[in-house]
């Protein structure tokens, strides 16, 4: 019976459902954290009878036809890049983007990736780099002896130095956008590539042309809704009990079937 | 007495098939878009097979048997996202979808945009609008979608979603993957006042409830069946045992 093999890819989707649920929740308060979401669709149909087949030679059609599909397959787990919370942090170097983009980040094999994760710090030479010691795009090194560092909504690094009234801007800070951001890949650690479905990278200052600004001293959230995530977990609990509950169904026939001949 | 069996047969087959209709139901039950099927049966009358066991006029039996599943055309819930590209069709209407294979249907609305600034569904194929594929520019952002499907950003407007319907949701054919075909010769017609709605998705349609009572219906009258071929079986046996019993 196939009822058997179609209650098993159901069980199978809503397995993988509840591992993108789980998943999303493990990372509730990791910064820049964009959620995914599991999208399903069926899978092929049988057509037993197919609908506007002719039934006589005067032409008649057949006005409903027998279809039976044969369940569910997973197509993607797209993330939703929506704006997570901004929440103060009062350190210098907590960059979070307000609006699109991205930072860029040198991984140490020359490539690049990208993160909306601006818990910056700085290495042994002053360089910014992220928590992982992996330098932000383009080098921006802060000397020695300065203070207070600002870093503005338009990306520009400056700080005070000793013999200095004026403060001194020592770089800017770029942003890079895709016209397909739920197309970037997630390599883990907060970063993501870029790959053939989400187009070139476009690079901008911020707060100009559409891109975000940066705010100091502040770290976007993930924007994880724990409300949403549990009511899709409990969803996706009930649909796999389900499925489960066809399987013993078929079960059923099929034992009442094999018991027919005492 | 044959003929008992065969109309039990026929029914049996019938729940079987019904069976694996419900299966397919339960497992979309988190699928976008998804419209559940049902199934319906018809009296087949068959003039063949008689019952020639008794005195009084041959009748004709009657079979059962499946005629068709009907599509459940019923509005699914809608589940707000906040993804600005879900969009989901309150009320009637099909987005139209560009396939290698020709135009196809769907209700599920979790699109995106590709490496060439179309927006494609979850499977990569282009949504038509009016004018074709929908085209965006490289700096565009801040898409929005109005309740006639107008999308725009702030540079100026990409097009409207085409969103169509047919005399009747049963001329169409599912073909998998949320997609519907319509056969030769039936005409999409435009839908006069769309309801698109912009950062939800549709959900699937099929009832939970409605779908657990059909499957434990279905359960029960296969073994109630089965326990009528049993005792059917045993009345035979009998028979044969108490009338083939010589005296001697």
């Amino acid at each position: 019976m196939r009822a058997l093999y179609t209650a098993a890819t159901g069980m199978m989707a809503q397995q993988t459902n509840v591992q993108v649920i789980s998943n999303n929740i493990a990372n509730m308060r990791t910064t820049g954290y964009k959620r995914q979401r599991a999208e399903f669709q069926d899978l092929l149909y049988e057509h037993v009878r197919r609908v506007g087949m002719q039934t006589s030679e005067q032409g008649n059609l057949v006005p409903v036809g027998v279809e039976i599909g044969s369940g569910v397959k997973t197509v993607g787990t797209p993330r939703i890049m929506t704006q997570g919370a901004l929440s103060p942090t009062g350190r210098e170097l907590d960059i979070a983007i307000r609006g699109e983009g991205f930072f860029r980040i040198e991984l140490p094999d020359g490539r690049i990736a990208y993160t909306r994760d601006g818990s910056f710090e700085l290495d042994d030479q002053g360089r910014i780099v992220t928590v992982d010691g992996y330098l932000v795009q383009p080098g921006i090194t802060i000397p020695p002896n300065a203070s207070d560092l600002t870093i503005n909504a338009q990306g520009q690094v400056s700080v005070m130095m000793p013999d200095n009234v004026q403060p001194v801007v020592l770089g800017q800070i770029e942003l890079t956008r895709f016209i397909n951001k739920a197309g970037l890949q997630g390599i883990g650690d907060n970063l993501f590539m870029e790959t053939a479905a989400s187009g070139a990278p476009q690079d901008g200052t911020p707060n100009t042309e559409g891109f975000g600004d940066l705010q100091q001293k502040n770290l976007e959230q993930a924007n994880v809704e724990p409300v949403t995530e549990i009511s899709d977990l409990i969803s996706a609990q009930r649909a796999y009990e389900m499925n489960a509950k066809v399987v013993s169904a078929t079960e059923q026939m099929l034992s009442t079937t094999s018991n027919m001949s005492r | 007495m044959e003929n008992t069996h065969l109309i039990q047969l026929s029914r049996q087959v019938a729940l079987r098939r019904e069976l694996d209709v419900i299966a397919n139901n339960i497992a979309n039950i988190n699928t976008a878009g998804f419209k559940g099927d049902g199934a319906m049966f018809e009296q087949y009358l068959m003039p063949v097979a008689r019952a020639e066991e008794f005195a009084r006029p041959d009748r004709q039996l009657s079979y059962v048997q499946d005629r068709g599943s009907y599509i459940n055309a019923a509005q699914g819930a809608l589940q707000q996202t906040g993804s600005p590209l879900d969009v989901a069709i309150d009320g009637e209407g099909l987005f139209v979808v560009a396939t290698p294979q020709g135009e196809r249907y769907t209700r599920a609305g979790g699109l995106q945009i590709n490496a060439a600034n179309q927006l494609v569904t979850a499977d990569g194929h282009p949504v038509l609008g009016d004018a074709g594929p929908i085209q965006f520019q490289d700096r565009d952002r801040d898409i929005t979608i109005g309740r006639d499907g107008t999308i725009s950003v702030p540079d100026g407007i990409r097009g409207r979603l085409r969103v169509v319907t047919f005399g009747s949701m049963q001329e169409l054919v599912k073909e998998g993957s949320g997609l519907f075909v319509a056969p030769d010769g039936a005409a999409p017609l435009p839908v006069a006042n769309p309801r698109v709605v912009q950062g939800a998705i549709e959900r699937s349609n099929v009832e939970p409830v409605t779908e657990m009572a059909r499957m434990i219906d279905v359960t029960r009258t296969y073994t109630m069946i089965a326990g009528m071929i049993q005792q059917q079986s045993d009345m035979r046996r009998t028979a044969i045992e108490r009338l083939a019993d010589v005296p001697l």
